[in-house]
Protein backbone atom coordinates (compact mmCIF):
# COMPACT_ATOMS: atom_id res chain seq x y z
CA UNK A 1 0.00 0.00 0.00
CA UNK A 2 1.46 3.38 -1.31
CA UNK A 3 2.37 5.66 1.83
CA UNK A 4 2.04 9.14 1.53
CA UNK A 5 1.19 11.77 4.13
CA UNK A 6 -1.74 13.74 4.85
CA UNK A 7 -2.35 16.65 2.93
CA UNK A 8 -0.56 20.05 4.48
CA UNK A 9 -2.17 23.64 3.80
CA UNK A 10 -0.98 26.55 2.69
CA UNK A 11 1.20 28.20 5.70
CA UNK A 12 1.89 24.82 7.26
CA UNK A 13 5.47 24.34 8.45
CA UNK A 14 7.27 20.86 7.55
CA UNK A 15 8.72 18.74 9.80
CA UNK A 16 12.45 20.20 10.70
CA UNK A 17 15.61 18.11 10.95
CA UNK A 18 18.39 19.27 12.66
CA UNK A 19 21.85 17.48 12.05
CA UNK A 20 24.81 18.76 13.72
CA UNK A 21 28.03 18.72 11.37
CA UNK A 22 31.55 16.46 12.19
CA UNK A 23 34.15 15.90 10.13
CA UNK A 24 33.81 11.90 10.50
CA UNK A 25 30.19 12.45 9.10
CA UNK A 26 31.54 14.79 6.02
CA UNK A 27 34.06 11.39 5.80
CA UNK A 28 31.18 9.09 5.77
CA UNK A 29 29.44 10.80 2.71
CA UNK A 30 32.86 11.04 0.94
CA UNK A 31 32.98 7.43 1.41
CA UNK A 32 29.52 6.80 0.42
CA UNK A 33 29.08 9.45 -2.73
CA UNK A 34 32.54 8.56 -4.10
CA UNK A 35 33.04 12.73 -3.69
CA UNK A 36 36.82 12.97 -2.15
CA UNK A 37 37.72 16.79 -3.00
CA UNK A 38 40.00 17.32 -0.44
CA UNK A 39 38.57 20.46 0.66
CA UNK A 40 35.59 18.33 2.13
CA UNK A 41 38.22 15.55 3.88
CA UNK A 42 41.50 17.19 3.94
CA UNK A 43 41.79 19.85 6.89
CA UNK A 44 45.33 20.83 6.12
CA UNK A 45 44.45 21.24 2.46
CA UNK A 46 41.38 23.05 3.10
CA UNK A 47 43.12 25.13 5.82
CA UNK A 48 44.90 26.83 2.72
CA UNK A 49 41.65 27.16 0.62
CA UNK A 50 39.23 30.55 0.98
CA UNK A 51 37.66 28.65 3.46
CA UNK A 52 39.70 28.25 5.81
CA UNK A 53 39.01 24.67 6.65
CA UNK A 54 37.40 21.96 5.53
CA UNK A 55 33.28 22.62 4.49
CA UNK A 56 30.69 19.73 4.19
CA UNK A 57 29.34 18.77 0.52
CA UNK A 58 26.34 20.36 -0.36
CA UNK A 59 24.72 17.38 -1.62
CA UNK A 60 24.62 16.26 2.09
CA UNK A 61 22.57 18.51 3.21
CA UNK A 62 20.39 17.86 0.57
CA UNK A 63 20.12 14.35 2.35
CA UNK A 64 18.99 16.25 5.36
CA UNK A 65 16.19 18.59 3.13
CA UNK A 66 15.31 15.22 1.16
CA UNK A 67 14.45 13.56 5.16
CA UNK A 68 12.25 16.51 5.82
CA UNK A 69 10.36 15.75 2.53
CA UNK A 70 10.58 12.39 2.86
CA UNK A 71 8.79 12.85 6.58
CA UNK A 72 6.23 15.53 5.25
CA UNK A 73 5.18 13.93 1.65
CA UNK A 74 6.17 10.43 2.08
CA UNK A 75 6.00 8.17 -1.38
CA UNK A 76 5.06 10.93 -3.17
CA UNK A 77 8.59 12.77 -2.54
CA UNK A 78 9.78 9.75 -4.06
CA UNK A 79 7.77 9.43 -7.02
CA UNK A 80 6.53 13.23 -7.80
CA UNK A 81 9.42 15.45 -6.06
CA UNK A 82 11.05 18.70 -7.55
CA UNK A 83 13.47 20.71 -6.15
CA UNK A 84 15.94 23.83 -6.83
CA UNK A 85 17.96 25.10 -4.96
CA UNK A 86 20.68 27.76 -4.48
CA UNK A 87 23.78 26.92 -2.40
CA UNK A 88 24.50 29.99 -0.56
CA UNK A 89 26.98 29.33 2.25
CA UNK A 90 28.69 26.68 3.51
CA UNK A 91 28.60 23.99 6.34
CA UNK A 92 31.39 23.24 8.50
CA UNK A 93 32.24 21.13 10.89
CA UNK A 94 30.37 21.78 14.19
CA UNK A 95 27.74 23.64 12.46
CA UNK A 96 24.40 22.60 13.75
CA UNK A 97 22.40 22.96 10.53
CA UNK A 98 18.33 23.26 10.82
CA UNK A 99 16.20 22.48 7.55
CA UNK A 100 13.00 23.70 7.80
CA UNK A 101 10.34 24.63 5.04
CA UNK A 102 6.82 26.12 5.04
CA UNK A 103 3.73 25.61 2.23
CA UNK A 104 3.52 28.42 -0.24
CA UNK A 105 0.69 26.68 -2.45
CA UNK A 106 -1.39 24.07 -2.99
CA UNK A 107 -3.28 23.39 -6.46
CA UNK A 108 -4.13 21.09 -8.65
CA UNK A 109 -2.45 17.91 -6.87
CA UNK A 110 0.57 19.75 -6.67
CA UNK A 111 2.38 21.31 -2.82
CA UNK A 112 4.66 24.24 -3.10
CA UNK A 113 6.95 24.57 -0.30
CA UNK A 114 9.89 27.05 -0.01
CA UNK A 115 12.54 25.15 1.98
CA UNK A 116 15.76 26.59 3.65
CA UNK A 117 18.86 24.96 5.63
CA UNK A 118 20.00 27.06 8.03
CA UNK A 119 22.92 27.15 10.86
CA UNK A 120 23.26 28.03 14.58
CA UNK A 121 23.66 31.95 13.56
CA UNK A 122 20.55 31.87 11.38
CA UNK A 123 22.81 32.11 8.23
CA UNK A 124 20.90 30.44 5.21
CA UNK A 125 23.01 28.00 3.56
CA UNK A 126 20.33 26.07 0.97
CA UNK A 127 17.70 27.76 -0.14
CA UNK A 128 14.74 27.40 -2.74
CA UNK A 129 11.37 25.56 -3.56
CA UNK A 130 10.41 21.80 -3.75
CA UNK A 131 7.38 20.67 -5.24
CA UNK A 132 5.34 17.45 -4.42
CA UNK A 133 2.86 15.92 -7.01
CA UNK A 134 0.27 13.89 -5.38
CA UNK A 135 -0.41 10.39 -7.10
CA UNK B 1 41.61 12.35 -16.47
CA UNK B 2 40.10 15.10 -18.14
CA UNK B 3 39.23 18.04 -15.91
CA UNK B 4 35.84 19.83 -16.55
CA UNK B 5 37.19 22.85 -17.03
CA UNK B 6 38.40 21.40 -20.89
CA UNK B 7 34.69 20.06 -21.67
CA UNK B 8 33.32 21.90 -23.91
CA UNK B 9 29.09 22.79 -23.96
CA UNK B 10 27.24 19.82 -25.49
CA UNK B 11 30.20 17.31 -24.38
CA UNK B 12 28.42 13.99 -23.35
CA UNK B 13 29.66 11.99 -20.71
CA UNK B 14 29.98 8.26 -21.07
CA UNK B 15 27.00 6.38 -20.10
CA UNK B 16 27.99 4.93 -16.63
CA UNK B 17 25.98 2.01 -14.56
CA UNK B 18 25.52 1.50 -10.55
CA UNK B 19 24.23 -1.38 -8.88
CA UNK B 20 22.33 -0.46 -5.50
CA UNK B 21 23.36 -2.79 -3.32
CA UNK B 22 22.45 -3.37 -0.02
CA UNK B 23 25.58 -2.35 1.50
CA UNK B 24 25.85 1.30 -0.08
CA UNK B 25 22.13 2.35 0.69
CA UNK B 26 22.99 1.52 4.47
CA UNK B 27 26.28 3.18 4.09
CA UNK B 28 24.45 6.49 2.12
CA UNK B 29 21.62 6.52 4.93
CA UNK B 30 23.54 6.45 7.88
CA UNK B 31 26.08 9.43 6.15
CA UNK B 32 23.26 11.49 5.94
CA UNK B 33 21.26 10.41 8.96
CA UNK B 34 17.92 9.67 7.37
CA UNK B 35 15.70 8.32 9.39
CA UNK B 36 12.57 9.30 7.30
CA UNK B 37 13.29 6.61 4.69
CA UNK B 38 13.28 3.52 6.79
CA UNK B 39 9.33 4.50 7.96
CA UNK B 40 8.25 3.85 4.58
CA UNK B 41 8.02 -0.11 3.92
CA UNK B 42 9.64 -1.05 0.34
CA UNK B 43 12.84 -1.06 0.67
CA UNK B 44 12.76 2.50 -0.92
CA UNK B 45 16.35 4.29 -1.68
CA UNK B 46 16.49 7.74 -0.21
CA UNK B 47 15.83 9.54 -4.34
CA UNK B 48 19.20 12.43 -3.14
CA UNK B 49 21.05 8.77 -2.75
CA UNK B 50 20.42 9.16 -7.05
CA UNK B 51 21.35 12.13 -7.08
CA UNK B 52 25.03 11.41 -5.18
CA UNK B 53 25.41 8.84 -8.02
CA UNK B 54 24.70 10.77 -10.68
CA UNK B 55 27.09 12.62 -9.91
CA UNK B 56 29.52 10.46 -8.74
CA UNK B 57 29.70 9.40 -12.92
CA UNK B 58 30.73 13.27 -13.40
CA UNK B 59 33.79 12.33 -11.08
CA UNK B 60 34.64 9.31 -12.46
CA UNK B 61 34.70 10.76 -16.13
CA UNK B 62 36.05 14.61 -15.10
CA UNK B 63 38.02 15.61 -12.40
CA UNK B 64 36.90 19.39 -11.06
CA UNK B 65 39.47 22.24 -11.18
CA UNK B 66 40.39 23.10 -7.99
CA UNK B 67 38.06 25.90 -6.33
CA UNK B 68 35.08 24.58 -7.42
CA UNK B 69 32.08 25.33 -5.69
CA UNK B 70 28.31 23.23 -6.09
CA UNK B 71 26.37 26.31 -6.66
CA UNK B 72 23.16 25.24 -7.68
CA UNK B 73 21.21 22.38 -8.18
CA UNK B 74 17.63 21.32 -9.79
CA UNK B 75 16.32 17.31 -9.67
CA UNK B 76 13.22 15.73 -10.37
CA UNK B 77 12.21 12.37 -9.46
CA UNK B 78 9.63 10.45 -11.47
CA UNK B 79 9.77 7.06 -10.24
CA UNK B 80 10.56 5.30 -6.66
CA UNK B 81 13.87 3.52 -6.61
CA UNK B 82 14.80 0.56 -4.67
CA UNK B 83 17.46 -1.69 -2.88
CA UNK B 84 18.97 -3.86 -5.96
CA UNK B 85 18.52 -1.90 -8.69
CA UNK B 86 20.67 -0.88 -11.33
CA UNK B 87 20.76 1.88 -12.13
CA UNK B 88 22.54 4.29 -15.27
CA UNK B 89 23.15 7.50 -15.73
CA UNK B 90 24.11 9.83 -18.68
CA UNK B 91 25.63 13.04 -18.56
CA UNK B 92 25.79 16.34 -20.97
CA UNK B 93 27.01 20.15 -20.42
CA UNK B 94 24.33 22.12 -21.25
CA UNK B 95 25.65 25.53 -20.83
CA UNK B 96 28.88 27.17 -20.02
CA UNK B 97 29.72 30.55 -19.14
CA UNK B 98 31.59 33.11 -17.50
CA UNK B 99 31.14 35.87 -14.61
CA UNK B 100 33.90 38.22 -13.15
CA UNK B 101 36.52 35.80 -13.57
CA UNK B 102 34.79 32.78 -12.42
CA UNK B 103 33.59 29.76 -14.82
CA UNK B 104 29.93 28.73 -15.00
CA UNK B 105 29.25 25.40 -16.08
CA UNK B 106 26.06 23.41 -15.92
CA UNK B 107 25.36 19.72 -16.55
CA UNK B 108 22.07 18.34 -17.22
CA UNK B 109 21.84 14.62 -15.26
CA UNK B 110 19.33 11.45 -16.28
CA UNK B 111 19.10 8.83 -14.43
CA UNK B 112 16.94 5.44 -15.44
CA UNK B 113 16.29 1.85 -14.29
CA UNK B 114 14.79 -1.40 -15.78
CA UNK B 115 11.43 0.46 -16.78
CA UNK B 116 12.51 4.04 -17.04
CA UNK B 117 13.74 7.58 -15.89
CA UNK B 118 13.61 7.89 -12.52
CA UNK B 119 15.23 10.84 -12.05
CA UNK B 120 16.66 13.73 -14.09
CA UNK B 121 18.70 17.17 -13.03
CA UNK B 122 20.91 19.58 -13.35
CA UNK B 123 23.78 20.79 -11.46
CA UNK B 124 25.68 24.11 -11.92
CA UNK B 125 29.38 24.21 -11.00
CA UNK B 126 31.71 27.43 -10.46
CA UNK B 127 35.47 27.49 -10.47
CA UNK B 128 37.92 30.46 -11.18
CA UNK B 129 38.42 30.85 -15.00
CA UNK B 130 42.10 30.37 -15.76
CA UNK B 131 43.45 31.46 -19.54
CA UNK B 132 42.20 29.12 -22.13
CA UNK B 133 39.61 27.52 -20.12
CA UNK B 134 36.89 26.69 -22.25
CA UNK B 135 33.63 28.86 -21.97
Amino acid sequence: MKQQSTSLAVGAALPTVMRTITQQKIDAYALASGDGNPLHTDPAFAANTQFGGTIAHGMLLLGYVSEMMTAAFGEDWLTGGRLKVRFRATARPGDTLTSAGTVTSVEGGKTVCAIECRNESGEVLVSGQAEVSRS
Amino acid sequence: MTTLAALEKGHEFPPASFDLSEEWVDAYVAAVEDEAIGALDGGFVPPMAVAALAIRALLENASLPPGTLHIGQELAFTAPVRRGETLTVAARIASRGKRAGWALIAVELRVAGDDGTVMTGRVTLSFPAAEGTAV
